[in-house]
């Protein structure tokens, strides 16, 4: 069994080992097959759980669109009224789009709770891509009746389409698209350490895994320290000089074992002290980001986030890539009450994490977008919604190509083409197609967004919003 | 393949039970041999007394003077209560190590339920936002100071798998009475048959609220409503039968193409989701919300008017048109109950709940067979179990005192055993050091114990019905990860968790958390008297808590250092208590965050 690739390149990372030289100098030698990694750039990936109706977030605007729209939702449409929140056109944010000549008449506005998004939409910082969501190959309602129509695995069911949108795979995955992203960042040596090339705010998501790359959780308060470590005469211990043996303690110093779940805590615990031990020292060195965030654990999240980017520098990082994740989006019921509060929740605290990008110069370099579970259903079952398949998604930042929406708008009915029932979209862009543009914007080559995103080869063309 | 009887692999247990058998009839000579002519020494004392089999219901024997045991007798008491139990103390492992495990099973199935809506109505908890934390201090109580500990497992297990929660993002949060009706619907069925469980959770509120059916209302074609669809998914992915066929051993059928062959699609779900229409609470009209008649607390009831008429097709059943509720809902969970992937799918999930992440297809197999079969025999040859299909005492039995969980932590393969989950690690320091769970509620450091910087998980309250972990998650860059082994417990394993557990550990071990409503006496105190009582000898104590924590398994790096560390702490004629208090609890947190205590295998 040979070496694996991991185990050769955190050895070479640490330690300068001559395989690294090999690798770099190959690598340098055929800079056109190698990922670009000048200046800086991060992905932020917003995991919207439990799968957005993006039918109530992209809203008809246009009288006709709307008025059908609003007769097909009528019940949901009067609980909005009767819960203050109400959807009707005087208080949508009318959208006004570069390419509105290529959506046929239609008009769009988002809800007036998304204020922030629909300003940095209008200022050219922020494109909305329509109808994502997972694909084998493009399809529509007739082949699915047909029968003729590959599909991917266990549609509509949540943790399975989560992790498909991150990995192409159910649940069970070991790669995602991020992951691999950063695997190509790193093959070109884009950061000091492969430790803090890819974080989670929110719990371990696949998106993050590479061959190479491991995600970092960012904790929302400062990467934590071993107490014990600290103040060992809490137990009783006369002295601090015996901090070294608790410290070789929860090193798992010199611990070996056989068994795979020991050596994955034993390793786990490694990790976390050196890690959280170098995170803190360069929050120390740089200190505290100043932009006010909301309050809440999505916001944290965005924030904890902002503070990672703002210690790149210091990192030695030159390409990242960030997970965060909203819940509360499942939606079968009170959507009137629940939905709005969320998408308060959600623009807020992203025009904050847009704010604090400004603040530390790094506006052009970080991309944010948003994915999710699914969209949802058109009908609606008294008061919410049920799982669907494609959805509008968000992408924020300087360098995006704002202000237009991209892919094809769906019709707002039924039995219509890309309706699997209901009004459950068929997508017409594949979520290779739409992280391909952010591949490539991270600087990975073709043949390197081929190894990320092995499906792509099944589509044409795709949104070029960044 | 049913019913298997993994004897020889008990045979320890076989030995011991005669051996309380002697104890209890003090009627044995000395005699030797005998038992399952296993390798496993005999307790003095013990002898070959004849009958054997029968003993069913006894207790442990009072600890007069009980000749001592062995070590290997301690361990394999010990390892057994760790699977089984929320932690055992040294006496409760030297207890079990004079009996034996089936006496110890059987004992605990007739245990009374430790229950909770009606104490706490009795104590003047309402469905509102101040009592918010009422249902899960009482939890806190049930599996820390209960009595029934196999069935409180039990409880916590299915409550992993039929997942509500009351956490703040939760419609629950607020409702402890309403979540104390469904912890209780669990304690009632955890040794019952799975079927009525079903039944049960299907009309609780609790789950109506959080799967959002309560309100339900057939379809409408002037509007265009259809039922919602929430229950009916999750029931058959989550609850039932999962989303791929699978084989009795839980390996996955695949097509002709090496794609998985999938359980339903959503027409399936559509169609069931016809079913759950027309449940109401306990009221006089469907939109009855009033608390005060019990109607959040009680099994909810049936509103024709509000329930589909229509044809309900789903799995290959039809559910002729004009059926009522109550009638529709008995087919559907007929029908799905009957499914045959019911048992691997179930049996799967509870094995990794009480002893290894990633079973072996032949344990799966083993314990679905029981399942199906509804009774199995224990080691000493009574039976578990009604009979009848589903059956959760013999399922748990079959978790249990199968070969595979019961194999020595030294012969183990390299792929068994699970990461502990950090509640289970929190509430085995509590029980071994005697403390008052029910006095949760004093305790600031268990009002929340979700984030990562505390256990990261606090029952009743994961943040979606997906629990805290997915069953089949596989950990990215990982060992396990890259032997394929399914590792629930390892989604919630980060660089924020691990630390975040040890610091909450420590508190609790140094005594030395906080919380306005704690006094000198209540609150989680421990009491260290026993290993106080032998920490002048080092080596003493730490053999002590290795029998507790690791059944024996403490691996020679881990004892130099607290060996090491423990003799620095030297005991002065000034500070003795203290200083003896010191090495315990420096002892405790050190085993406790070991390796070999963080993976139960």
């Amino acid at each position: 069994m040979t070496i694996s690739r991991r185990h050769f390149l955190s050895g070479a990372g640490a330690l300068g080992m001559s395989g690294t030289g090999l690798l770099t100098t190959s690598l340098a030698s055929m800079p056109a097959l190698a990922a670009d990694t000048s200046g800086y750039k991060a992905l932020v990936c917003v995991f919207l759980f439990g799968g957005m109706d993006s039918y109530d977030t992209v809203i008809p605007y246009d009288q006709p669109s709307y008025d059908a729209f609003a007769s097909m939702r009528s019940t949901l449409m009067s609980q909005y009224e009767s819960a203050n929140n109400p959807r009707t056109p005087d208080t949508l944010l009318r959208l006004t789009p570069s390419n509105a000549a290529e959506l046929g008449g239609r008009e769009f506005g988002l809800p007036r709770e998304m204020a922030g998004m629909h300003a940095a939409f209008q200022s050219g910082n922020a494109a909305i891509v329509a109808n994502v969501g997972p694909l084998l190959e493009p399809t529509d309602r007739a082949a699915i009746i047909a029968g003729t129509a590959r599909l991917p695995r266990q549609l509509f069911s949540h943790n399975d389409q989560a992790s498909t949108w991150m990995s192409s795979q159910p649940e069970g995955a070991q790669y995602g698209w991020g992951g691999r992203f950063a695997d190509a960042a790193l093959a070109s040596n884009a950061n000091a350490s492969p430790t803090f090339t890819a974080m989670s705010a929110s719990g371990n998501a696949v998106w993050l895994s590479g061959d190479n790359t491991r995600q970092y959780q960012l904790s929302l308060d400062g990467p934590p320290q071993v107490t014990a470590l600290q103040y060992p005469p809490y137990l009783g211990v006369p002295s601090m000089e015996l901090a070294s043996v608790i410290e070789a303690h929860f090193r798992n110093q010199g611990v070996t074992s056989a068994n795979l779940f020991e050596q994955d805590v034993t390793n786990a615990m490694r990790r976390a002290l050196d890690a959280n031990a170098q995170y803190g020292d360069a929050l120390d060195e740089v200190g505290e980001i100043q932009t006010q965030f909301p309050q809440g654990y999505f916001a944290a999240q965005l924030r904890a986030v902002a503070q990672s980017i703002s210690l790149r520098t210091v990192l030695g990082a030159s390409r990242q890539i960030f997970f965060v994740g909203i819940g509360g989006l499942d939606t079968h019921s009170a959507q009137a009450r629940e939905l709005p509060e969320i998408q308060l929740e959600l623009d807020t605290a992203i025009t904050a994490f847009m704010n604090a990008m400004g603040e530390i110069g790094a506006q052009n370099d970080v991309t944010l977008f948003t994915a999710s579970d699914f969209g949802r259903s058109l009908t609606i079952n008294g008061d919410g919604t049920d799982h669907g398949w494609g959805g509008h998604q968000f992408v924020l930042g300087g360098a995006v190509n704002g202000g237009q929406i991209y892919g094809q708008m769906p019709e707002y009915g039924f039995e219509h083409a890309q309706d699997s029932g209901q009004g459950r979209l068929i997508p017409t862009t594949s979520v290779e197609q739409f992280a391909a543009p952010l591949g490539r914007w991270f600087g990975l080559t073709e043949s390197e967004l081929a190894v990320a995103l092995p499906g792509l080869s099944n589509f044409t063309g795709g949104p070029a919003f960044v | 393949m049913a019913n298997p009887r993994p004897s020889s692999g008990l045979s320890v247990f076989h030995v011991l039970k005669v051996g309380l058998l002697c104890i209890a009839l003090a009627a044995c000579g000395g005699g030797g041999g005998g038992g399952g002519g296993g390798s496993g020494a005999m307790p003095p004392g013990g002898g070959s007394g004849g009958g054997g089999s029968g003993g069913g219901g006894a207790t442990p024997p009072p600890p007069t003077t009980p000749p001592p045991v062995g070590q290997e007798q301690l361990e394999e008491a010990s390892h057994f209560l760790n699977q089984a139990t929320f932690g055992a103390d040294f006496d409760a492992v030297e207890g079990l190590a004079y009996s034996s495990p089936s006496i110890w099973f059987r004992t605990q199935l007739e245990e009374a339920p430790t229950l909770h809506l009606d104490a706490l109505y009795a104590a003047g908890i309402r469905n509102d936002f101040e009592s918010f934390r009422a249902a899960s201090d009482s939890f806190w109580g049930a599996i820390i100071s209960g009595d029934d500990q196999l069935r409180q497992r039990m409880v916590y297990a299915l409550s992993q798998i039929l997942v509500i929660s009351e956490g703040s993002e939760s419609q629950l949060a607020g409702r402890p009475l309403t979540t104390a009706h469904y912890m209780d619907v669990l304690t009632e069925h955890a040794f019952g048959n799975y079927r009525d469980l079903l039944e049960e959770v299907t009309y609780s509120p609790a789950m109506a609220v959080y799967l959002t059916y309560l309100y339900n209302r057939r379809e409408d074609p002037a509007t265009g409503r259809v039922p919602d669809e929430n229950y009916a998914r999750e029931l058959m992915q989550l609850f039932t039968i999962g989303l791929v066929e699978l084989r009795q051993d839980g390996s996955v059928i695949t097509d002709n193409e090496g794609r998985p062959v999938e359980t339903y699609d959503n027409m399936d779900v559509t169609g069931l989701a016809r079913v759950f229409t027309g449940l109401g609470l306990n009221g006089p009209n469907f939109w009855w919300t009033d608390d005060v008649e019990d109607a959040q607390y009680s099994r909810l009831i049936i509103f024709d008017e509000q329930h589909s008429s229509s044809e309900k097709r789903f799995l290959g059943t039809v559910i002729p048109p004009g059926t009522g509720a109550e009638a529709s809902i008995d087919a559907a969970l007929d029908a799905i109950f009957a499914h045959p992937n019911l048992a691997p799918f179930l049996s799967r999930q509870l094995i990794q709940r009480f002893t290894t992440s990633h079973p072996t297809p032949g344990y799966i197999n083993r314990v679905a067979d029981t399942f199906d079969a509804g009774r199995y025999s224990l080691p000493d040859g009574t039976s578990v179990g009604t009979g009848d299909r589903g059956d959760l005492a013999a399922t748990l039995a079959a978790i249990l005192f199968d070969p595979e969980a019961r194999r020595g932590p030294d012969e183990t393969e390299n792929t068994y055993g699970k990461v502990r989950e950090p509640v289970l690690r929190f509430t085995h320091w509590a029980r071994a050091f005697n403390v008052d769970g029910t006095q949760a509620w004093r305790e600031d450091f268990l009002w929340d114990t979700s984030s990562s910087g505390s256990l990261g998980q606090h029952p009743f309250r994961s943040r979606s019905v997906f629990n805290f972990y997915r069953p089949g998650y596989v950990a990215p860059g990982t060992a396990t990860g890259a032997a394929g082994l399914t590792a629930p417990e390892l989604q919630i394993v980060n660089e924020a968790s691990v630390i975040g557990f040890t610091n909450f550990l420590t508190a609790f071990v140094t005594d030395s958390t906080w919380g306005d409503n704690r006094t000198d006496t209540l609150g989680f105190h421990p009491n260290y008297a026993n290993e106080m009582a032998i920490a002048d000898d080092v080596d003493a104590l730490i053999d002590r808590l290795d029998i507790v924590f690791t059944y024996g398994g403490l691996t020679d790096t881990t004892r130099a250092r607290m060996r090491e560390l423990l003799n620095a702490i030297e005991i002065t004629a000034e500070e003795a208590e203290e200083r003896r208090r010191g090495r315990v609890q420096a002892g405790v947190l050190m085993i406790m965050t070991s390796p070999e205590y963080t993976v139960l295998r």
